[in-house]
């Protein structure tokens, strides 16, 4: 049985004071509501002296409407995320992404800073201690080893948090502040392709909030889990779709899950200013399968998660576009 | 004025648990709930290998740190342990070798967690490695290396059972199919964690022990055996338990570690398993591979079964022995089956040990058998509730195998959910991706020969009754959340006339009740009731020896309801219980104690063959049920929309307890039908948690519709038989006919989960591919 | 003033539990539910997995169901915290407490009290809830006895006032 180390809690009442104590202390890390981090620390994933909990700073807890847009502070609890109206009218995969994370209890601490800066998971990663050790450790984590592609160098724990393909097809911006000031960057640029290093901030740097801008198209979340609540997604798509009369003009397609960073489908102009018919969905489900690369992360199989991902990439497309009556049930 | 005589005014009458206040108030005190501030922290250092010689522990480091009260190894426990005398190999801590990862190699009592999770850290082993195997097939090849010495090609126990002409039976039938059926291996994950608390006190030499345990008595053997101590200086209570479903027939390696730490540190000890280490400690049900046949004629009449089965049965013997014997002995006794050839092999293999989990031994037989009858039923054109009705027993009859049944309600519960799910009307009309299943199964009301034979009666239960106007019921019977103390109240009050308020349960404390075998093999409401009947009976006569005295009457003319003694017929004088009672007592020279007990008779015990007492009991329960599926074909995903299920339990003593625990089997059933299942890699458990092991989610579970069928056995208490585990094993093969329904596909190899159903369904577009270019070509 | 956990980190914290003012000294990498069990004796509140999967430690904080096994004690100063011991009413079972109990929505009664609070949680924000908005509520609160069935029956009978 794993115990918790023992740790001191700060909390800085703003960004400066929470980046400067980031700076005091090495032994840190920042946290939010912690349903993730928790975990790992019980699991000895890590042994900081200091967490420096962000949820005191007024304004990572805003909530705005600006410019037509929105701009959620990164203390927003995914529960009040899943309530808000101007959310749930404007960016209903937003909504629907917040409420499929994990079960109540979890959103109501969760934040969507959290969940963006969500830890990679694995099979062989979210272990006790006891098992990880008896398994010689991996790549993520104090080994040498990635047990799900031994051969290789890179680390292939997958992203499994559910807001990020949500936010990438409304084409969010961050804003991250650090030692050396503020940045604002596209979501998608926050992310690598590498498991064990997937988070593009420095260690000082904490993301403030996420700007959406106006006039989002229509937009839908899915989520590929084996059961209806707790899981994490085995794939997870978000699909945002601009038509008219049946012509798509604008789309865009962003997974989770899949791989070690959320993404967005690259080379989807190609899809654009035609209808759906056959041909667009193999299309569609060739440009995915080219992209997605699931690993053997989790109990259910790569291949599986491969097939759902443009599975449920084609079901919102179509019913986006107005079409989902042939598409076997609801998304 | 006197009511109106209802003889049943207590039984069968849906009473909340007499237990149920302290649960929903949260006072219920589980074992980890007892005051344990002044108890030193025990900790179990457990094995990173799967198959080793264990060449040193070396514990120096870990003594030396200060806070730290005891280090134990396997060196300081020589015992085996397990359930049956001829079959206990295990040791608590692993002896010279260890066979599995997670296996116990030492232990820790320190003064915090963190100094006995310190100590753990400073605990150096050193191995010699030997070959592994984590599959039946690995295990029982030519040149695999024993895991126990004794049992050369890893084979625990080989069964081979004829019952009837089987070669005849097949040459009878018009329809002859065969097919190999695969059961991934599940866990019980009960919601409470393993758990002991346990206290020694050196200048005694007692021992009191607090256990997750459906089984105090087997565990009070275990640790008078392990820790070499005479039984009456060991006290085994059972607080309350959160949950069994088998996991806890068995005294578990944990319980005989926290009694080794707490003596070898002369004091208390608490030790508390974590989720995972709770799956590892497991005893769940094997990994099956069925591979069944069928002889039908063309009206759907069964002319012969055979039936191969492949346990693989975990590191250790545990219950194995019996759980392939049941594999074999409860195909019959369902149906009328004319002849049944039957094989098992239990299999060792590196992995942590099986045990007995709710539907023992039938239910991954009866999945197979299901499914298969349901095959063959569509290729003849049949209807399923068609196919089952042709194969119907006669009771009371006796099965080829020795089985005895005097009560059969299986042709009410297809009728109820036939009609209830509108089977008629709605079966192969509701839409691409929706189908409706049935299936059948049954299970036993205890089994009728004890592990242990003693040559004491199977159960025995005590009722006292003192100036306070209590009837205190002492009974050994572990209530896990099934109910079994309500039911003991109910049988004690119904006999006696009395409220059931007056009624109050002692069980489970060695000190106090008699002994009783265990909550296992749904032997409680069986047993333990009709020993309640007996104690009550026997406290009846005191009373109405007194009222007949107080009253001027002979004994025969009193007659008792609500209370109230009074003499046949007349509009005579009345004596309130407590008048009675007052009587009795200084009649009796003080407090009363009357004893109740109850045996199987010999010819309910089993065939005379090799292992037939297995699978032998006084009645079988018997449940139906329809399952309705939607299969979304593009994500895999399976949801069940509704059931229905029909249970002959014989009588309902508590219909509210029994529709619980119908709805529980059930949706377990659901469960491992759906997606639960253990996951090793190279024998290390991926499983052990709630993430990896997928219990279902109120999401997923849906509406449960259920009928009570009531046979009234002439031997049950009250008329009845086992309600918890019958309705299980029937969900499997109900789903997968209704996937078969849905999509034509037919499902062999469980759990359903979406990446399988996706995987079946390519296959099956790759094969009508490869079939239209052959025919093109042709 | 309870103490919580000897350590050079431990701080006073104040928090409302089950409607009390109460002061403890305790480390800030002490979760709410070791407080809960082991300095304050309040062991209704259940271990049921490792960290964040069953549910059986679900608590209230500020009318809001939260795991107190991934929550510190420290998080909740200032807070109110509710645990299934503050909901009899002078030992009287409230109403979730006694459809719980009379429609045998537990069994083992393990997790019993997670479910009642989760289900509080929800009655709170929604008095009428139909079948999938108690299923929703109740979503991470694993339990292994029931199948549910009784668990939905007994939360929308004390909705409803019934009996």
């Amino acid at each position: 049985m794993e115990i918790l180390p023992r740790f001191d809690v700060l909390r800085p009442a703003s960004l400066a004071a929470a980046i400067e104590a980031r700076r005091r202390c090495a032994a840190s890390r920042f946290i939010a509501g912690g349903t993730d981090l928790m975990v790992n620390l019980r699991h000895g994933l890590g042994a900081p002296e200091t967490l420096i909990d962000l949820r005191h700073i007024a304004e990572l807890r805003l909530l705005s409407k600006e410019n037509g847009g929105i701009t959620i502070g990164a203390a927003v609890t995914l529960a009040e995320l899943a309530a808000n109206p101007a959310i749930g009218c404007d960016y209903p995969a937003i909504a629907a992404a917040a409420r499929a994370v994990g079960a109540p209890a979890h959103r109501e601490a969760a934040t969507l800073g959290g969940n963006l800066c969500l830890d990679t998971r694995c099979l062989f990663y979210n272990r006790s201690a006891w098992w990880r050790e008896a398994n010689g450790f991996c790549l993520k984590h104090q080994g040498e080893t990635c047990h799900v592609a031994p051969t290789g160098k890179r680390c292939h724990a997958a992203y499994s948090g559910d807001l990020a393909p949500a936010l990438l097809v409304y084409d969010a911006t961050i804003e991250i502040a650090g030692r050396a000031g503020t940045r604002r960057i596209p979501l998608a640029d926050l992310y690598a392709e590498d498991g064990a290093a997937h988070l593009r901030l420095a260690p000082d740097e904490v993301l403030v909030r996420i700007h959406l801008p106006a006039a989002p198209w229509p937009a839908a979340y899915a989520k590929a889990r084996a059961r209806g609540a707790i899981d994490f997604p085995q794939a997870g798509v978000a699909v945002a779709l601009r038509a008219e009369a049946g012509w798509i003009t604008g789309l865009r397609v962003a997974f989770t899950g899949t791989n070690a960073r959320p993404f967005l489908l690259a080379g989807v102009a190609a899809l654009e200013n035609t209808r759906i018919d056959a041909a667009w969905r193999d299309r569609l489900t060739k440009l995915v399968q080219k992209q997605v690369s699931p690993m053997r992360t989790t109990l259910l199989a790569a291949q599986y998660r491969r097939r759902v991902a443009s599975a449920l990439a084609q079901r919102l497309a179509a019913a986006l576009a107005g079409m989902g009556a042939e598409n076997h049930g609801s998304v | 004025m006197i009511a109106p005589r209802n003889t049943r005014a207590i039984v069968g009458q849906p009473t909340p648990l007499i237990d149920g206040i302290e649960k929903v108030m949260g006072t219920a005190k589980y074992t980890a709930d007892l005051p344990a501030a002044d108890a030193l922290v025990g900790r179990i250092l457990r094995s990173p290998v799967s198959h080793a010689r264990i060449r040193a522990i070396k514990t120096e480091a870990a003594r030396a740190l200060p806070g730290v009260r005891a280090v134990i190894t396997g060196a300081d426990c020589a015992a085996t342990y397990g359930v049956l005398p001829i079959a206990m190999n295990e040791y608590p801590l692993a002896r010279d070798t260890v066979r599995y990862r997670g296996e116990p190699l030492a232990a820790v009592a320190a003064m915090d967690a963190e100094t006995a999770d310190a100590a753990l850290k400073l605990i150096r082993c050193e191995f010699d490695t030997l070959p592994a195997y984590y599959t039946a097939d690995a295990a029982r090849a030519p040149d695999a290396v024993a895991l126990h010495a004794d049992k050369p090609g890893n084979i625990e126990r080989a069964v081979h059972h004829r019952f009837g002409d089987v070669e005849a039976g097949f040459a009878q039938a018009d329809l002859v199919r065969e097919h190999v059926y695969t059961c991934a291996e599940v866990a019980h994950a009960q919601m409470e964690r393993n758990a002991a608390l346990v206290e020694y006190d050196p200048a005694r030499d007692h021992l009191t022990i607090w256990s997750t345990t459906q089984v105090p008595y087997y565990v009070h053997l275990m640790l008078a055996r392990c820790l070499e101590m005479e039984a009456s200086r060991i006290r085994v209570v059972k607080p309350f338990v959160g949950g069994g479903f088998g996991a806890r027939v068995e005294t578990l390696n944990f319980e005989i570690i926290a009694a080794l730490l707490a003596r070898a540190a002369g004091g208390k000890v608490f030790l508390s398993l974590s989720r995972e280490e709770t799956f590892l400690t497991h005893r769940g049900r094997p990994e099956t591979k069925i591979h069944i046949k069928l002889g039908m004629t063309r009206d759907g009449r069964l002319t012969a079964c055979a039936a191969e089965v492949v346990q693989r049965g975990g590191a250790y013997a545990g219950y194995g022995i019996i759980t392939i014997l049941y594999a074999g002995a409860l195909l019959q006794g369902l149906y009328d089956l004319p002849a049944i050839a039957y094989d098992g092999v239990r299999v060792y293999a590196n992995l942590p040990p099986c045990g007995a989990m709710r539907g023992h031994g039938s239910v991954d037989v009866r999945f197979a058998f299901e499914s298969l009858l349901d095959g063959m039923a569509r290729e003849l054109g049949l209807d399923p509730f068609a196919v089952r009705r042709a194969n119907l027993l006669a009771a009371p009859t006796e099965t080829l195998n020795g089985l005895r049944i005097e009560s059969y309600g299986l042709g009410e519960c297809l009728d109820w959910v036939e009609r209830a799910s509108l089977w008629r009307d709605r079966r192969g009309r509701l839409g691409p991706g929706r189908g409706l299943g049935m299936a059948c199964s049954h299970y036993v009301s205890g089994a009728a020969k004890p592990i242990h034979w003693t040559g004491e009666p199977h159960a025995v239960v005590h009722l006292r009754l003192d100036f306070d106007g209590g009837v205190t019921l002492l009974t050994g019977a572990a209530d896990i959340g099934q109910g079994s103390s309500t039911v003991m109240a109910q049988a004690a009050a119904e006999t006696l006339g009395i409220h059931l308020d007056r009624v109050r349960v002692v069980a489970a404390d060695s000190m106090l009740t008699p002994k009783d075998n265990g909550s296992y093999s749904s032997r409680v409401t069986f047993m333990v009731g009709n020993a309640t009947i007996d104690a009550a009976r026997a406290l009846r006569a005191h009373l109405v020896a007194a009222a007949a005295e107080r009253l001027g009457v002979v004994e025969t003319e009193i007659e008792h309801e609500n209370e109230t003694f009074f003499a046949a017929g007349g509009d005579g004088p009345a004596l309130s219980f407590a008048a009675v009672a007052q009587a009795a007592l200084a009649r009796e020279g003080g407090a009363i104690t009357t004893k109740g007990s109850f045996t199987c008779p010999v010819e309910f015990q089993g065939g005379k063959h090799k292992g037939g007492a297995v699978g032998a009991t006084m009645g079988f329960s018997y449940a139906a049920q329809v399952v309705e599926v939607a299969v979304d074909h593009e994500t895999g995903l399976v949801a069940v929309e509704k059931v229905w299920v029909a249970q002959d339990c014989g009588f309902a003593i508590n219909p509210l307890a029994v529709e619980g625990q119908i709805q529980g089997a059930v949706w377990m059933g659901m469960g491992q039908a759906i997606g639960e299942e253990t996951r090793y890699e190279q024998g290390l458990a991926v499983h052990g948690s709630f993430l990896d092991y997928r219990v279902p989610t109120i999401i997923e579970s849906p509406p449960i519709a259920l009928h009570i069928v009531e046979s009234l056995d002439p031997n049950g208490p009250f008329g009845a038989k086992e309600a918890s585990e019958g309705a299980l094993a029937g969900f499997l093969p109900a789903l997968t006919n209704a996937i078969a329904d849905a999509l034509g596909l037919e499902i062999d190899t469980l759990p359903v989960t979406p990446d399988r159903i996706l995987e079946a369904l390519a296959q099956r577009q790759r094969a009508e591919r490869l079939a239209k270019i052959r025919e093109e070509v042709a | 003033m309870e103490r919580d956990q000897r350590s050079p980190r431990a701080k006073i914290r104040a928090f409302r539990l089950n409607g009390r003012a109460r002061e403890i000294l305790v480390a800030d990498s002490r979760l709410l539910i070791d407080t809960l069990r082991e300095t304050l004796g309040l062991t209704g509140t259940k271990h049921g997995c490792d960290g964040g999967e069953c549910g059986a430690c679900t608590v209230l904080i500020d009318g809001r169901p939260r795991l107190a096994c991934l929550t510190r004690t420290e998080e909740c100063e200032g807070h109110d915290v509710e645990t299934i011991e503050g909901f009899a009413e002078q030992g009287r079972m409230s109403r979730l407490q006694r459809a719980f109990h009379e429609r045998l929505g537990t069994q083992c009664g393990y997790c019993t009290p997670g479910m009642i609070l989760a289900a509080e949680g929800l009655l709170r924000r929604d008095p009428a809830p139909d079948a999938a908005a108690i299923r929703a509520a109740l979503a991470g609160n694993l339990c292994r006895c029931t199948g549910y069935v009784k668990i939905i029956e007994a939360v929308a009978d004390a909705a409803r006032g019934v009996p």
